[in-house]
């Protein structure tokens, strides 16, 4: 199979990549009707899959879930999750060929074999639906010519699909269409109907392409939202054990930090973010972000590039083919690093310390932030892509680390995500290390030990005007505001 | 035990949004007392003063052992949040299971005999491998107790323990208490007079200080019976002319058929594995025929509930009619829901959102937890009119996480009733309610009663809790 975005022609790929509009919440007025009376089949029953399928049920649509026969023989997890939820469930063999609508869940990685196994099961003008455009756009699956190929993907955990539709809500939404597979031009309207089915539509949808989808995704979880973390979380941690900080302080301080400034993030963008800080810690922060993203700009292009050019997909299925040789020893090696070996200490830390003593961090996730944004809308991806796949998702990998630190991450991340995080952290780390030599405790561990918060009035002015001139804050603050229109928070 | 708790002239703030004023209070060693007061004065506050929670303004606290059992719905619900948030764990694909009860129990437990032995009396040793975050909202609390009774405490703070207990359970509870008076000093928050265990030798009356704080106003020795009877009679005051707001007319619901019952369970089984919690039910509820179901923990009261409302996934797999629809032929569970008025604890836990008083009222015309779509000034004046009834207008903008538990169930009443739905489910309504609301809430359940719109089902531990009106009955048993 040929990379399918490679075999487009620049004029197309660059069509492709724009791709990515906000849609009125007008263009849902059909709600379900589409998918009305019409037989889907859910194949994965793991969170997005089960969590999708209650949802789509409750709104009314017949849901039944294919499943391996092993997994029904031995009555595995996936089983019992359909099961016990009152699911009709069977083979493939027994239920894709009634299926109108086959939905793909499985992990990415499975898509190749999942798709192929189903393929010839399928009924003539079926739909099939993918959450991730992986096997589509970089391992260029070619889907049969009757089929209609939609991408519906929830952009929050699955856990959290159900929580907001069981409110009345739900989470952002991301739909696509297959152009080369829409042969009776229906794939926009079972698209909208499967984001209405699950709760989407209330929390906002953007109608994007599925080369988009893909090429944004990729960037934003190898670069700042999973690498950046893993490779920030070794440093600081590394640094303030040598510079004599207790390992369990620091320990906790990068564990639970990450988590606590990209609440702000998600309040209010990098402007709150840094607003948290004192008005030395600001210009501070500021600095060390500016320095680090001129130290790692080549590497965010050397990802952006790879991406595009479809080496990294190529390298990592190089290493599936290899029994996934390269992610099992990275993570192996991750698990023996100080930080993951060293728990959180039992010592109180406050809100506000974890920014006051954490202004490396800050500074991190500002620059791994605008960076991932500035190279993806650089290689065409449009602002509102590059918004939800670098500062919407920070936040939710942060949570991921509160909680187990690298080893959660890692293990809720998709392999894919895991294997592009350990490589931008094999690089990166190597990268940092003459600007780490230059760090000390007053910007990680101990804070500004400053005589008063005094600075000079033109310079804040300056890094104020910076931070919020930049175009991610930009486009943050409409798409925050269409979701607080929606879910209005009093 | 000898050490004495001495609280003088203490003002503790509770992150500036509760404030305790200016308490003088003395425990003595061998004293047992309760706390007692109205909802939002402070007697969760108190007892959790005493287990070091708040930050000390002014004045002393002395004397506070070391090692403090606390068993609150405020710690329970923090205990389920906790767990909850593990859920969130599967960014992509992975199903969270949670803390097993037997870890949630016996880990760093001082005296894991004592343990293991209220395990059997309490009837868990069959759950001791269930996630703690699936265990009913009555099992929930017996696992918070045991953790409490066993972790040897000097002092036992017990905020409302025996809310939410079938009778077997509190008679037994109650007996182990009686057997460690002797060693273990105890405060007891408790909203009813008729649940003082013999052995409480005092009562502290609080009552609110300003808008956002309480203090002690009375303290009364048990043997003092004028002063008891008088503090008695404060809980007990009636409340007069209760006028229940209009519905608002845009907001109307579809027309029922009404040669049509309400709901029809036919045959409903609800089963986990091999275990069946409810086997094979029958049961029809005609329009203006009221309910009262009832059972011990664990006998599938939620659960026949919740399939009804929609909220159980088996309600697919099995014979359900509700408001026209025979459930699993293409209904949205929207459809089902508009129908239906709801409150619950587990409700109120999942009422996790931050939204205004005033807004929470008003989601009860969305179904909604939270309000996510812009409401019409016809609401908003219902949503003050029933403020106005619950003696809340103050309160109208304030965050609703930031009330007291037992305002917070008031409001979920109100928004439950707001629509004046043909169905109001009120699943344990009172639980957590002081005498003077669990009032209130009685006589507005029985003045909707008394009108010809809404058909109540009402879920009761309490015998005494009888509403006027309601004549049908339904006992659940426990599936051995």
């Amino acid at each position: 199979m040929a990379n399918y975005f490679n075999t487009l022609p620049l004029r197309e790929q660059l069509a492709q990549l724009a791709k990515c509009r906000f849609m009125d919440m007008s263009e849902f007025a059909d709600g379900v009707e589409a998918l009305k009376g019409k037989k889907m089949v859910v194949i994965g029953c793991g969170a997005q899959g089960l969590n999708q399928g209650l949802n789509l049920r409750d709104s009314g649509l017949d849901v039944s879930y294919a499943l391996r026969p092993e997994a029904i023989e031995q009555k595995r997890q996936s089983w019992k999750n359909a099961t016990e939820n009152g699911f009709t469930v069977g083979t493939y063999e027994e239920l894709i060929p009634t299926a109108d609508v086959v939905l793909n869940l499985t992990p990415d990685k499975q898509h190749t074999s999942v798709v192929k196994a189903v393929m010839p099961l399928m009924k003539e003008g079926a739909c099939l639906s993918y959450s991730h455009g992986f096997n589509i756009v970089e391992e260029g699956m070619q889907i049969r010519d009757d089929l209609t190929v939609i991408m519906v993907a929830p952009k929050c955990p699955g856990s959290e699909v159900r929580a907001e539709y069981v409110r009345g809500f739900g989470v952002p939404t991301l739909i696509a269409v297959h152009e080369d597979n829409d042969p009776k031009g229906e794939g926009l309207a079972l698209a909208k109907a499967y984001a209405v089915g699950t709760g989407g539509h209330k929390a906002g949808v953007l109608m994007s392409s599925f080369i988009a989808e893909v090429k944004s995704d990729l960037m934003g979880e190898q670069t700042i939202l999973c690498g950046m973390l893993q490779t920030g979380s070794i440093l600081c941690f590394d640094k303030m054990v040598e510079e004599g900080i207790d390992a369990g302080y620091a320990s906790k301080l990068i564990q639970y930090g990450w988590e606590t400034i990209t609440e702000a993030l998600k309040y209010g963008g990098v402007t709150n973010m840094l607003d948290r800080l004192s008005n030395p810690a600001k210009i501070k922060a500021f600095d060390l972000a500016e320095e680090l993203k001129q130290i790692m700009r080549p590497l965010y292009n050397k990802h952006q590039d790879d991406i595009m050019d479809g080496t990294f997909s190529r390298v990592m299925m190089e290493d599936w083919a290899n029994d996934d040789a390269n992610l099992l020893k990275w993570r192996a090696e991750t698990a023996e690093t100080n930080f993951e070996k060293t728990p959180a200490g039992d010592v109180e830390i406050s809100e506000q310390e974890f920014f006051d003593k954490g202004i490396l961090m800050v500074a991190m996730v500002k620059a791994g932030v605008e960076l991932a944004f500035e190279t993806m809308t650089a290689a065409g991806i449009i602002a509102e892509s590059a918004y939800y796949e670098s500062l919407h998702e920070t936040p939710l990998i942060a949570n991921t680390i509160a909680r187990k630190k690298l080893y959660e991450m890692n293990a809720t991340i998709s392999d894919t995500a895991e294997y592009g995080c350990y490589l931008y952290n094999h690089a990166c780390v190597p990268l940092l290390a003459d600007f780490m030599k230059g760090i000390k405790t007053d910007v990680i561990g101990k804070g500004l030990s400053v005589e008063d918060n005094g600075v000079d009035n033109a310079r804040l002015i300056e890094v104020n005007a910076a931070l919020r001139s930049h175009p991610v804050e930009a486009v943050g603050a409409v798409l925050r505001g269409h979701m607080a229109d929606m879910k209005k928070i009093v | 035990m000898d050490f004495r708790i001495c609280l003088e002239n203490l003002s503790v703030n509770f992150d500036e949004r509760f404030h305790l004023n200016n308490i003088d209070w003395t425990i003595e060693p061998s004293q047992h007392w309760v706390i007692t007061g109205t909802n939002g004065s402070g007697k969760s506050a108190l007892a959790a003063v005493l287990a070091g929670v708040g930050e000390i303004e002014s004045g002393q606290l002395s004397g506070l052992p070391s090692r403090v059992g606390l068993v609150s719905f405020e710690a329970q619900a923090e205990l389920i949040a906790k767990e909850l948030k593990k859920d969130d764990a599967d960014i992509m694909d992975v199903i969270a299971i949670g803390t097993p009860v037997q870890e949630m129990i016996f880990e760093n437990c001082a005296d894991p005999e004592l343990a293991a032995e209220l395990v059997e009396k309490f009837g868990l040793s069959h759950l001791l491998d269930r996630a703690f975050r699936k265990l009913s909202t009555g099992e929930t609390r017996k696992v918070m107790l045991i953790r409490a009774l066993s972790s040897k405490p000097d002092l036992l703070i017990l905020d409302e323990p025996f809310d939410g207990l079938d009778a077997d359970t509190l008679a037994m509870l109650q007996q182990h208490l009686a057997s460690i008076i002797d060693t273990t000093p105890m405060v007891m928050v408790l909203n009813r007079f008729d649940e003082m265990p013999s052995f409480i030798t005092h009562v502290a009356y609080l009552e609110k200080d300003g808008h956002d704080g309480g203090t002690l106003a009375f303290k009364v020795d048990r043997n003092d019976e004028s002063a008891f009877a008088e503090l008695y009679q404060l809980l007990h005051l009636k409340t007069t002319d209760l006028q229940v707001p209009e519905t608002d007319p845009a907001s109307k619901l579809p027309a029922l058929d009404p040669q049509q019952p309400l709901v029809k369970l036919t045959d409903a089984t609800i089963k986990y594995g091999d275990t069946v919690i409810v086997d094979k039910l029958n049961w029809t509820i005609e329009s203006g025929k009221h309910w009262q179901l009832s059972g011990p923990n664990g006998s599938g009261k939620t659960g026949v509930l919740s399939l009804i409302t929609g909220d159980h996934p088996q309600c697919y797999v099995n014979d359900i009619f509700v408001f026209g629809f025979q459930r699993g032929n293409g209904e949205s569970i929207w459809q089902i829901k508009q129908f239906i008025g709801y409150v619950s604890t587990a409700l109120q836990w999942e009422y996790r959102v931050s939204v205004s008083c005033k807004n929470v009222i008003i989601s009860g015309f969305y179904d909604s937890i939270g309000m996510y779509t812009k409401s019409t000034d016809n609401q908003k004046k219902i949503a003050d009119e029933w403020l106005a009834l619950l003696g809340m207008s103050d309160r109208a903008d304030q965050p609703f996480n930031k009330l007291s538990y037992g305002d917070q169930r008031l409001l979920l009443i109100a928004r439950a009733m707001v629509k004046h739905p043909p169905l109001l489910i009120l699943d344990e309504p009172c639980l957590g309610l002081d005498d003077m609301n669990r009032q209130l809430v009685l006589a507005l359940i029985e003045k909707i009663c008394a009108g010809k719109e809404t058909t109540v089902l009402y879920v009761n531990h309490h015998a005494e809790d009888q509403i006027a009106g309601i004549e049908h009955y339904l006992a659940l048993e426990k599936n051995a």
